[in-house]
């Protein structure tokens, strides 16, 4: 087996007497898929804010190809190669699409024209270019999910976090998001996924990792994880299981 | 954007220049030097209010802070004006690098009342030492050139002016701190460090306001905590800037003018209705917040824009209807 370029390592995070994530340790290998999944309240987004630095860990520790990173800012996290997106889409608001993606193209390539040229680059690899000079603000919900992926993409990332991209988009846009993260995969890039959307994540994942009230519960491929009982009970309710 | 500041700044600068030799009124120099000053404030207030999304009502202080330094530089310590003036920028620069430590973790109101504080607590210190002459203030030794000061005036805003450009408009800094101010959250996510950038900001806002002040204290020959130190320096800079545009640098530059020009207008012929002039200058504020929220620049270039957006929207529809027809 080669090494995990992320690996999770039981890890705790409370918000005062709440425990959000609770012992929780996975591991995610170069090039996979690894879908993450649960019920409301899980805990899904609060390990996507530990890993990518928002929040440091109460215990246990996070290691990215073989460095601790446990507790480091999310702007450190970026240069060693994580990107993410968030639930709640945060863009730029006041500025161009663009520009948006300028900023996070600064990461690698600090001088400006370059970063301009690599920002439409990413906004036709992520069919944006044609809104390029509109001001953020004026996007539709699709293109501000499209516009997470494409700043998440400009930093060249070489392990993606994506928190619920197709959520929320009509069928046709979520088909478009799916194609566009299985031409990453092709790429070869690393991606954990947090999706509600059954169809999206069994269909792109490469294996499942199950939260439910911040414990793993489940870990494995896509058909073994549903018939899980707990997973099922976690979903449906004891009766059904 | 660069051919547009060179083609309008180059004459604008070289008319100034030659301003002196033309016109040999002695007031109106006054006048016109005490705008430029003004115009070095409104745009160095900008870089943390427009560009960052920071409302510093301790701006004031910095210019108190550097007027102060240069004066207790020449009298106590018998410094050369040429070697205090810089101090008087280092000074702000120290302050804004103390100040913002604590100030710049806190946001929107918090931020501005923070900053407030400080500036009336610098202002008490002035007040209540020796060593500044508490309220009675300090005297400088008088230097009567008014071409010197509109020069040294002109080239210190000029500079500032074109400093501000360089970094804020063309290199990737000015983008920086806009994505601090539109999402601090997602900003760090694409390897932004939020504390680093605002701190370099505050201080980018402070060193020019600093010289400011001690080119002001050697200019006017008197300076005392009411009239370096008081509120009025932060409230007229926050006018200028939110009248003239925020997050742009021509905005302030005019919004600095017409204020200005107006303040002056005033007190030349209505100085019996003084406490006017604060209600006049409160509802400005008030209503071009309502009304003008993009100030005179924003608003002007927000009609080009939406028009040019409005044209790129139909262009792409009418694209997308191509295809769609060219699929069927």
């Amino acid at each position: 087996m080669p090494e995990p370029i992320l690996k999770v390592d039981s890890v705790t995070k409370c918000f005062g007497g709440l425990t959000a994530v609770n012992n929780v340790s996975f591991q995610v290998q170069p090039g996979e898929i690894v879908g993450l999944l649960g019920p409301n309240g899980a805990g899904k987004t609060t390990l996507f804010n530990v890993i990518s630095g928002y929040y440091a860990p109460t215990s246990g520790s996070i290691t990215f190809k073989g460095q601790d990173i446990s507790g480091k800012q999310p702007y450190t996290l970026a240069t060693h190669g994580i990107g993410r997106t968030f639930q709640v889409v945060k863009p730029f608001a006041g500025l161009s699409v663009l520009e948006n993606v300028v900023i996070a193209s600064f990461l690698r390539y600090p001088k400006r024209a370059d970063a301009e040229r690599h920002a439409w680059q990413i906004l036709e690899s992520t069919g944006l270019a044609d809104r390029a000079n509109l001001s953020a603000a004026s996007l539709t919900l699709a293109g501000r999910k499209r516009l997470e992926i494409g700043k998440a993409l400009a930093l060249e990332p070489s392990f993606l976090l994506l928190d619920e991209v197709v959520a929320g988009l009509n069928p046709t846009e979520a088909d478009r998001t799916v194609e566009l993260i299985l031409q990453l995969k092709q790429q070869g890039m690393t991606i954990l996924i947090v999706e509600h959307i059954m169809r999206v994540i069994m269909n792109i994942s490469d294996r499942l990792v199950v939260l439910n009230f911040g414990e793993k519960i489940a870990e494995g491929a896509a058909a073994e994880v549903a018939k899980n009982p707990l997973v099922i009970e976690a979903y449906l309710g004891e009766a059904a299981a | 954007m660069k051919d547009k500041i060179i083609r309008w700044g180059l004459p604008v600068l070289f008319v100034l220049i030659a301003m002196p030799a033309v016109i040999h009124d002695t007031f109106f120099l006054r006048v016109v030097t005490e705008a430029v000053m003004w115009i070095g404030l409104a745009i160095a207030f900008d870089v943390l209010a427009g560009y960052t999304g920071y409302l510093n009502f301790g701006h004031g202080a910095f210019f108190g802070l550097g007027a102060y330094t240069t004066a207790l530089l020449m009298m106590k310590a018998g410094w050369p004006f040429a070697l205090a003036l810089p101090m008087g920028g280092v000074m702000a620069a120290v302050a804004a690098l103390i100040a913002g430590f604590p100030t710049l973790r806190l946001k929107g109101a918090y931020f501005a009342i923070a900053t407030w504080a400080l500036s009336r607590a610098v202002q008490q210190l002035a007040l209540i030492m020796d060593i500044t002459g508490g309220p009675d203030g300090m005297r400088l030794p008088p230097f009567l050139n008014p071409q010197f000061f509109y020069y040294l005036m002109l080239a210190i805003v000029a500079a500032t002016f074109a400093l501000l450009w360089y970094l804020l408009e063309h290199s990737p800094f000015g983008l920086k701190l806009k994505a601090i101010r539109e999402d601090e959250q997602g900003a760090m996510a694409l390897g932004l460090n939020p504390t680093k950038l605002k701190m370099q900001a505050f201080i980018l806002s402070a060193v020019p306001t600093g010289i400011l002040g001690g080119v002001y204290a050697y200019w006017i020959t008197f300076i005392d905590p009411a009239s370096t130190l008081g509120d009025l320096i932060s409230d007229q800079a926050l006018v200028m800037v939110v009248f003239g545009g925020m997050g742009t640098l021509i905005g302030p530059v005019i919004g600095a003018i017409l204020i200005f020009a107006f303040k002056t207008l005033f007190w030349a012929y209505l100085s019996d209705f003084q406490l006017l002039y604060l209600i006049i200058l409160g509802a400005v504020i008030a209503l071009s917040v309502v009304f003008m929220p993009n100030g005179l620049w924003g608003t002007l270039g927000g009609f080009k824009k939406k028009k040019r957006d409005h044209e790129n929207k139909l262009e792409t529809s009418l694209e997308a209807r191509l295809q769609k027809n060219e699929g069927e």
